[in-house]
């Protein structure tokens, strides 16, 4: 952190944008006013593998109000060049309408464009697609796996031969689509062969360069605008089919136009966190001592695409274990390419190694968390590197204080209250801290008030409440004179908005910005003859609500505006930069939780009611609580709809997902939630970034569902070994 | 895709109706008080193309409505829906599509003063009926007691259901569901927090209610 008095960091802000949020008035992708727009209606493929062999649009040409319908039989071919600076995964793109073949069911073949919504979708369902369809594979354990991805450290046969105790253990985690509020919405404007396109998304600058290599233009003729993002927990972290589709129609009929994909087709246009099965064999001494760990996991992805995630890291370096093995395959079937969702490859990764090390528990007759402190490692096993910050033992410490674990029965169902059965469990959560390059640009204005600008954006942690409160002290006004803007492609680059690395990526970066202005008005008035400053040491400068001051000595100063209008300045500027992560780390550096959950689990029914969730997070330096909170809430509610709820059904006839609606896909709604609290330990990581932030989005979903399983064990005695936990499973 | 009609037999195509641009529109509708008159369709058609005349011509019907204390009177397309109408048509677009089938509540508004879901009402059915959004309660200077509670609990992330959870709030505190934390889950259930705000949520509702 800067020398500056911190007085907006750490403080319980509310909202910069809450006004904005709370009157209606925040403008999401679908609701900007761009004249002249019409409506784009997507169709999409009901064959789940095929080609199309003929598509009849005379019916919905004859629609009075119909501009056009595109598919690959007369879409202009696009030339989907490489691109190298986004996150597509591995292999061949899908290119929309270029050719006639039907890779999932779902997928978009045709678009029609019409100057009303209505029209445009009855118009759309009077397309008639014809098929040549083949059978498709959609379930995971009918695959072909890709080869594995391997890991090993000592022997771990050995370790499994001399443990006391061996537990063999397969898992299933359904497939889950985020879901955010906000439909996934575009609007496209060509004027010349300068594109704008106002889109949901977590990375203005990755819809920038997809647009740009997939229409074949220079980089600086796509701008992409999204200055609010309607939720997205991963959704929006590359460009989909449909932006490109929105485009490509805004150029076929030379206007503006609007696409919203209906939340239906959210489930297979865009991501999801793919179904897993995971296997984990692991072995223990008498006194819980973990011998060895062997993780084989396998996961669905595409055809055309391999996307993979970091599941692999708790499995190395949670626990101490000297002998651990892993092999990772991906799946392909003819679905959809899965995308990143909140906690990606750690919430997997840890409901299995939590469920199992919960069983071990229990088994050998060792407090869950007595048995976990066992295990402790020292540094990190896997790359031998010494932890930045690692407080786990802490968070177990203070959250089984603040949850009164000691109220807990060892013994399964021996807790019941009328017809419900109480259970309590705990896991503990951990994911890696991310840094990407950042630069944001500030501007101090001579009336004393500044705005920073980056590409950045708040699909709702704060990214603007939290960059001011950065800026604010930085530069040392009030968080009132500080102006955020983001979700630009216009304002320097950023990294995506996931991963939880934007507070310390982007907010180092401002910070940067805003040291680099400050030191420089410093720098003016103590070589002013005319500032009270003149002569002073630069570093005994401070500035407080736009005021330069000798620190200690409030009286000598003067104000941001007396010193640039004395010295005829209208504004003063800098840009500020974060390099990343540096290319060989010299600290492991993660965040960590230690979450626990009370449920009560009907005996006859098997219904299970969270009671209670407390979550204890050690993610270094919290700049501001209040959003912090709100944060760990939204972890906990998301943990309980993937432990409990959430479930894409796949019907494997056809490869058709049966519930892609929020009426059957369920999601926790207010009667699912019950009080939860979040305690953030106090404290900053110095090795992580300047700010000293170890993020925070991702952590705090890791560990809910298996704290929530492994309270539904002590509840009933019943270990269910799939997500979600239905009634029907424990019936 | 598929759009639905309303079950009553549809009226016959409205052929008189010129096909005004959203200019027209705008400029045919007035505050409360004035005479509202509009030949416009709204949700229906721009067309320049020669072959309009032959096409199939969207059913519609009129209809006069109030938003928020101002007056309209419009020839609607049959199947546009009050969410719709309120975003695409009148540019109100506070009350937001989450999932455009009654399951999620981000469209909630207040009809004659009762809760709907704005994206499961067709607009030809009201006739005479009084509509409020998130733009029509509270005003630039005065938020509503709700809207500010919203904001000092944190009872939001990203927004895009805060309008409908506030309209709701606002349904409850007026039905007088508000007696418990329990009893507000229950009736704020039809409203789905995806950023997971709702200890919060309940907590500005539950002062808003005891405010009252």
């Amino acid at each position: 952190m800067s020398p500056q008095p911190q007085a907006a960091v750490g403080a319980p802000l509310s909202r910069v944008d809450g006004r904005l949020k709370v009157t209606g008035r925040a403008k999401y992708s679908a609701e900007h006013e761009v004249a002249g727009v019409v409506h784009a209606v997507m169709v999409d493929a009901s064959i789940g593998r095929g080609r199309i062999t003929s598509i009849d649009t005379s019916d919905a040409e004859a629609q009075r109000g119909v501009l056009a319908v595109i598919h690959h039989g007369n879409a202009p071919k696009l030339p989907y060049k490489d691109n190298k600076a986004s996150n597509n995964p591995p292999g061949a793109r899908l290119r929309v309408f270029q050719d006639d073949k039907v890779r999932f069911h779902g997928q978009p073949v045709a678009v029609v464009v019409a100057t009303s919504l209505e029209v445009g979708q009855h118009a759309a369902s009077l397309v008639k697609v014809r098929y040549d369809a083949e059978h498709p594979t959609t379930e995971l354990s009918k695959g072909e796996p890709d080869k594995p991805t391997e890991y090993s450290r000592g022997d771990v046969d050995s370790g499994l031969r001399k443990a006391d105790v061996r537990l063999d253990l397969t898992y299933r985690l359904a497939r889950n689509h985020h879901n955010a509020m906000e439909l996934h919405a575009t609007i496209a404007r060509w004027k010349g062969d300068k594109l704008t396109v106002w889109d949901k998304t977590q990375w203005v600058v990755g819809t920038q360069t997809e647009l740009s290599t997939v229409f074949d233009v220079p980089l600086k003729s796509v701008r992409v605008i999204s200055p609010f993002v309607g939720g997205g927990f991963g959704s929006g972290l590359r460009c989909w089919p449909h932006t490109v589709a929105a485009a490509l129609a805004a150029r076929v009929v030379k206007r503006p136009v609007k696409l919203v994909l209906t939340r239906k087709q959210q489930f297979f246009g865009t991501g999801f966190r793919p179904e897993y099965e995971y296997r984990l064999r692991l072995g223990a001494d008498r006194r819980g001592r973990l011998t060895a760990m062997a993780h084989e996991l396998e996961h669905e992805t595409s055809s055309y695409e391999t996307f993979t995630e970091g599941v692999l890291d708790p499995g190395r370096m949670l626990y101490s274990t000297s002998n651990v093995s892993q092999a990772y395959r991906t799946v392909p079937l003819d679905v959809n390419t899965p995308i990143w969702m909140r906690g990606p490859g750690p919430a997997t990764a840890s409901y299995v190694i939590e469920s199992a090390v919960d069983e071990l528990a229990d088994r050998l007759g060792i407090d869950p968390i007595e048995l976990r402190q066992r295990n402790e490692p020292d540094e990190d096993e896997s790359s031998g590197l010494p932890w930045s910050t690692r407080r786990l033992r802490e968070c177990y410490t203070v959250g089984a204080r603040e949850f009164g674990w000691e109220r807990r029965s060892a013994k399964p169902r021996a807790r019941r209250e009328g017809d419900w059965l109480i259970g309590m469990g705990m896991a503990a959560g951990v994911y890696h801290t991310a840094r990407g390059a950042a630069e944001a640009h500030v501007r101090l204005a001579a009336d004393g008030t500044a705005i920073v600008e980056t590409a950045a954006s708040d699909m709702g942690p704060g990214t603007y409440t939290s960059q001011t409160q950065v800026a604010a002290d930085a530069l040392g006004l009030t968080v009132r004179n500080v102006t955020v803007r983001i979700g630009d492609s216009l304002f320097p680059p950023t990294p995506p908005h996931g991963g939880s690395q934007t507070m310390a990526s982007v907010g180092s970066a401002v910070l940067d910005g805003c040291d680099k202005v400050r030191r420089r008005a410093v720098e003016l008035a103590i070589e002013d003859e005319d500032s009270p400053l003149h002569g002073v040491n630069a570093e005994d400068v401070v500035v407080r609500s736009g005021r330069l001051h000798v620190k200690g000595d409030p009286a000598r100063g003067e104000t941001y505006r007396q010193l640039l209008s004395r010295n005829d300045l209208g504004h003063l500027e800098a840009d500020g930069s974060y390099a990343g992560a540096p290319g060989t780390e010299r600290h492991s550096m993660h965040a960590y939780n230690a979450t626990f959950a009370e449920v009560a689990v009907d005996a006859t029914l098997g219904l299970v009611r969270v009671r209670r969730v407390l979550g204890v997070y050690d993610a270094g330096r919290i700049i501001s609580p209040k959003l912090a909170e709100s944060q760990a809430f939204g972890g906990m509610v998301g943990g309980i709809g993937q432990a409990l709820l959430e479930h894409t059904a796949t019907d494997h006839r056809d490869g058709r997902i049966a519930n892609a609606n929020l009426a059957d896909y369920l999601v926790p709604v207010h009667a699912d939630v019950p009080d939860l609290k979040a305690i953030y330990l106090d404290g900053e990581d110095r090795e992580a970034d300047p700010l000293g932030v170890k993020g925070l989005g991702e952590v705090v979903m890791v560990g809910v569902a298996p704290a929530i399983a492994n309270a539904v064990f002590n509840a009933t005695g019943r270990r269910v070994r799939q997500l979600p936990i239905t009634a029907e499973a424990l019936l | 895709m598929s759009t639905e009609l309303s079950d009553s037999a549809p009226p016959p195509p409205n052929e008189a109706s010129p096909a005004p641009t959203r200019r027209t529109f705008i400029a045919t509708t007035t505050a409360v008080g004035g005479v509202a008159i509009a030949g416009g369709v709204i949700g229906g058609s721009i067309l320049s193309e020669p072959e309009a005349a032959a096409a199939t011509a969207a059913p519609t019907s009129r209809v006069a409505l109030s938003v928020n204390g101002r007056r309209h009177t419009f020839t609607v397309d049959n199947r546009t829906s009050l969410l719709d109408l309120l975003r695409e048509h009148l540019e109100l677009t506070g009350s937001k599509k989450g999932c455009n089938a009654g399951a999620c509540g981000a469209c909630t508004v207040l009809v004659d003063g009762r809760r709907v879901n704005s994206c499961l009402t067709l607009a030809v059915r009201l006739d005479g009926a009084k509509v409020t959004t998130i733009e029509g309660i509270g005003t630039e200077d005065k938020l509503h007691p709700l809207q500010q509670a919203f904001i000092d609990e944190d009872a939001f992330q990203c927004g895009y259901c805060t309008p409908g959870q506030i309209m709701s709030g606002v349904g409850c505190i007026e039905e007088g569901h508000t007696g418990s934390p329990d009893e507000i889950r229950e009736w704020m259930s039809g409203n789905i927090c995806r950023c997971g705000c709702y200890p919060k949520i309940v907590r500005a509702v539950e002062q808003t209610a005891g405010r009252k």
